[in-house]
């Protein structure tokens, strides 16, 4: 920790990001603030497209630019803005404190590199060690997410989609980066491998002292490994909280339909309740508030402006200005 | 309402609709193409040009004046006149019409044979598949330009022997491109969707597997019509196909050859005629693809 | 990966076969007749017919095919020109060097120039560097061949007199047909990398290495570029064919005494066996490169790598996972 105990450790500020295609302009990320410290873990929750893996490739500053393009923000590491670093020096933070496990284990992986090397690769450049130095750490990570080390020299078509993301995590912790971007780390793979999986990620989260960001559609994971969770539609967070405010006491009309669309093997309903709808085209979003057309307790009032994002109580806040009403 | 007509007509009017869709979207985004629109425009220009040839000749293609040889460029002569005195930039223009059609039909008659040969081995696999692909690999084996120069000698001249020995060559390519595509897709579940409602062989192949394996079909006939040509104004370079006095552009070119030291202008003109046609059917190829598959395109 | 290599070698054989079988049907039924060609037009018909059983002209298609293949393949004997008192054996390996000589420079200024034109436009997509090579490119694939090799005698031969115009001796002379025999391999090259390169730039992998902290130059050279190659190199054995064809072509244009001019010039005096014999040899020429490209690719994707490994390392591994 810095001495400085009001900075926090990474800082995500009033970040705006849209996308070009075919002349449209796709809002992406509208406004996003979050904030997250060391070892622990942030959930950001919603449905695909909401602008969830943006926001954390906005953090490592690899979105593709163009189509993808920066408007507005700060992201903050310890209070430095990364989104002001010179190129060679985010290279430095790139895998060494901030990494990231992504999305699809089958295409996150060079085809034509052995993994072995694959990973190494990271630690020769962060740690400035020798090759055998790199390489012998490169085992141990592989044995620390369960893969022989004697498999150092295959190719990534010789494993199963589990294993690949086991490869990958090993990569994005070989360096024992300080903050943790997992983008749907489990929604590739088989049910049975996905609590695996998790469970190599908790332990070594743990062990590491990392901050995660968790990014999921799944709530049972956020239940599991979050502290705080973030609820994002249509680019903006629109509700944010510990893990007991979100659930115990959820408060935006969009988590409660979120929570209403699970399935819980306590309760005794007939069906499921899904969320009415599709999420806002992003090229067109409403005025106001971008749930409103979906919303069942919305009123005239919700279209009519941008809703702010209020506090709750302690750590909780909601975008809604009906919240109450419905009850 | 218009939703629920169109699927009460069944699948063939929602596939064509979206066939329609799909072609409409990729016209407009070769339309954007500023470069792709230039090839079609030079190449509409050429065909029309070709086809009012007999019209917009300023002289006969045939039409000799030996007190007027080998004179260069000159408004008279916008392409000067060649070691008979003929008028280069008429017979160009007439030439164009070899050229084009031999590119052309060439081109289209390989294609129609190598899809009627890639979807069979394609659909088929086993036996039939190893065979053919087997035959296609000795084909493959001989050089193009060297297998259109054998045929051609053992055809002799003329106009359609000439477009047979150009497009034998051209058969393996189509064969393989389609074949490839239509294994690509053969494990697609749609088929299976389409098998499971008794959908007939051929009919599979015509609706379904066909349409599918089309893009780079297109693109490997724009792109060919091109080489095809090339190709033409080789053989005819060494004297095979088509002969004089018609005036195939490779043919002048030969003829040129002897003249060439002291009057350049006859070879420059021909060349530049082909070079132009391949050029402007290579942008446009090029727009094909890039329209049949924006991914490649920001 | 040494049983791949024998069995692709091993596969030449039915391809040359086959090779064999094509071009001698292809000539079987070129009109003229060889017999009366040798004898002049003032010979009598009966010897022209007593010329005819000598040369086996007589026998009907499948003996004489069989009789050749015989030949070929038992006897490596491709035969003796009609005209000239010559085997075709000798005179192909008489002619040979000038044809394999430009096909290997070819075949380097294809790859070493194409190659690093199509990286630099990709790595600078829509900027000017991307735009001046793909221009260069486009008029590349769009020359004919000789025509180009015309322009340049013009050029650097009649105007500057800096290089032969034709003839053969030393390495001067086989400036001018390189460059125009490779000029459309180079374009067709370059365009080839530009769009692998384009399609490798975007796949997941790639941001995965840049999450990883590597420099833009580590992940051109390190990621992109052995992806990029796998495709480039199928262009590469495809060009070749073109490439090989076109010497054909430029020989005439150089008056290259190579395999090329010697097969064109035998169709004008309908001398099949060199015909037969230079179209084969052609062939297994390019059958060796495409076996080259073959082996190549698999040693750069460890995928295809794979397939042809022996069956016991499989078993291992399967084991392991």
């Amino acid at each position: 920790m810095t001495e400085k105990q009001n900075v926090p450790f990474l800082e995500v500020r009033d970040l705006v990001v849209h996308y070009t295609s075919e002349g449209k302009e796709i809002h992406a990320v509208n406004n996003v603030s979050l904030t997250i410290e060391k070892g622990q873990t942030l959930g950001l929750v919603g449905e695909t497209g909401a602008g969830k893996t943006t926001i954390a490739k906005s953090i490592l500053r690899i979105l593709p630019e163009p189509p993808a393009h920066v408007d507005q923000g700060a992201i903050l590491l310890e209070g430095r803005n990364l989104l002001e670093l010179p190129a060679q020096e985010m290279q430095k933070i790139r895998g060494k404190r901030i990494s990231m496990i992504f999305q699809d284990p089958m295409t996150a992986l060079n085809p034509v590199m052995r993994v072995g090397e694959q990973i190494a690769e990271g630690v020769a450049l962060h740690e400035k060690v020798s090759r055998a130095e790199a390489e012998k750490r490169a085992q141990e990570m592989l044995e620390m997410v369960g893969i022989p080390a004697s498999r150092y020299r295959d190719y990534p078509h010789q494993f199963s989609g589990g294993m690949k993301q086991r490869v990958v995590i090993a990569m994005a912790l070989a360096c024992s980066p300080d903050i943790l971007l997992a983008d749907e780390p489990t929604t590739a793979l088989d049910v049975t491998i996905q609590a695996q999986v998790l469970d190599i990620i908790k332990e070594l989260q743990k062990k590491l002292n990392t901050a995660m960001i968790m990014i999921t559609h799944d709530l049972g994971i956020v239940a599991e490994v979050c502290d705080h969770v973030a609820v994002i539609y249509a680019g903006e967070v629109v509700e944010f909280g510990n893990l007991e405010e979100i659930f115990d006491h959820p408060a935006h009309p969009y988590t409660i339909g979120l929570f209403g669309s699970l399935p819980d093997i306590n309760s005794d309903v007939e069906r499921l309740s899904p969320i009415a709808g599709m999420p806002p085209d992003p090229s067109n979003l409403p005025k106001g508030c971008a749930f409103s057309p979906r919303c069942p307790y919305a009123t005239e009032e919700c279209s009519r402006q941008k809703i702010g994002l209020d506090k709750i109580d302690g750590t909780h806040l909601c975008r809604c200005i009906n919240r109450g009403k419905e009850e | 309402m218009a939703d629920k007509a169109i699927a009460a007509a069944g699948p063939d009017v929602r596939a064509r609709r979206k066939k329609e869709g799909q072609f409409t979207l990729v016209m407009k985004r070769l339309s954007k193409n500023k470069v792709a629109m230039a090839g079609l425009v030079i190449i509409l220009l050429l065909f029309l040009a070709a086809l009012l040839a007999p019209v917009i000749m300023p002289y006969g293609y045939e039409e000799m004046d030996m007190l007027n040889r080998f004179a260069p460029p000159s408004l008279k002569h916008l392409c000067g006149t060649d070691e008979m005195g003929r008028d280069i930039f008429s017979r160009l223009l007439y030439g164009a019409r070899a050229s084009l059609e031999l590119g052309f039909l060439a081109t289209i008659f390989s294609t129609a044979v190598g899809m009627l040969i890639g979807s069979i081995v394609g659909y088929f696999g086993g036996i039939v598949d190893t065979t053919v692909m087997r035959l296609v690999d000795i084909l493959q084996a001989i050089p193009g330009v060297l297998l259109a120069i054998a045929i051609s000698a053992c055809l002799g001249s003329g106009f359609f022997n000439t477009i047979l020995a150009l497009s034998i060559g051209g058969i393996p390519m189509t064969v393989r491109l389609l074949r490839g595509s239509i294994m690509g897709v053969r494990k697609m579940e749609y088929l299976e969707a389409a098998q499971t409602i008794n959908c007939s062989v051929p009919r599979l192949i015509m609706k379904h597997i066909l349409p599918n394996s089309i893009s780079p079909i297109i693109v490997s006939v724009t792109m060919g019509i091109g080489n095809t040509i090339l190709m033409a104004a080789s053989l005819s370079y060494i004297g095979l196909g088509v002969q004089p006095p018609t005036p195939e552009w490779g043919a002048m070119l030969s003829g040129a050859r002897t003249y060439m030291r002291d009057y350049p202008h006859m070879v420059l003109f021909p060349g530049l005629a082909i070079a132009l046609v391949v050029l402007s059917l290579n942008m446009l190829g090029d727009g094909l693809r890039d329209a049949l598959d924006p991914k490649l395109k920001q | 990966m040494w049983k791949y290599v024998v069995k692709r070698l091993l596969w030449m054989i039915p391809v040359l076969l086959g090779i064999s079988v094509v071009i001698f049907t292809i000539m079987y039924f070129c009109p003229g007749d060889p017999a009366m060609a040798i004898l002049g037009n003032g010979a009598t018909p009966a010897a022209i017919e007593a010329k005819r059983i000598e040369m086996g002209l007589d026998q009907p298609y499948l003996v004489r095919l069989l009789s050749y293949l015989n030949q070929v393949f038992l006897h490596f004997d491709l035969g003796d020109s009609y005209f000239q008192n010559q085997s075709v054996l000798s005179g192909i390996l008489y002619r040979m060097p000038y044809t394999l000589i430009i096909a290997a420079l070819c075949m380097l200024l294809q790859i070493f120039i194409g190659t690093p034109l199509g990286i630099t436009a990709a790595t600078h997509q829509n900027g000017f560097a991307d735009r001046a090579c793909m221009i260069i490119a486009l008029a590349g694939v769009s020359i004919p061949g000789f025509w180009l090799a015309m322009m340049l005698v013009l050029f650097f031969s009649v105007k500057l007199g800096w290089l032969p115009p034709y003839g053969v001796g030393g390495i001067q002379y086989f400036i001018l047909p390189c460059i125009a025999n490779a000029f459309a391999g180079i374009a067709s090259q370059a365009r080839q990398t530009r769009s692998s390169m384009l399609e490798v730039i975007r796949s997941d992998y790639i941001v995965t290495a840049r999450a990883k902290g590597l420099s833009e130059r580590d992940i051109l050279y390190k990621h992109a570029l052995p992806n990029a190659l796998i495709p480039i190199i199928t262009v590469v054995g495809n060009g070749m064919g073109m490439m090989l064809g076109g010497t054909v072509v430029i020989e005439s244009v150089f008056s290259i005494p190579g395999i090329g001019m010697y097969t064109t010039n035998a169709i004008n005096n309908r001398d099949y066996p060199i015909v037969m014999g230079g179209v084969l040899f052609l062939g297994a020429v390019f059958s060796l490169i495409m076996l080259l490209v073959d082996i190549i690719y698999a040693y750069v994707d460890p995928r295809i790598k794979a397939q042809y490994e022996g069956q016991q390392k499989r078993k291992r591994r399967s084991k392991n996972g």
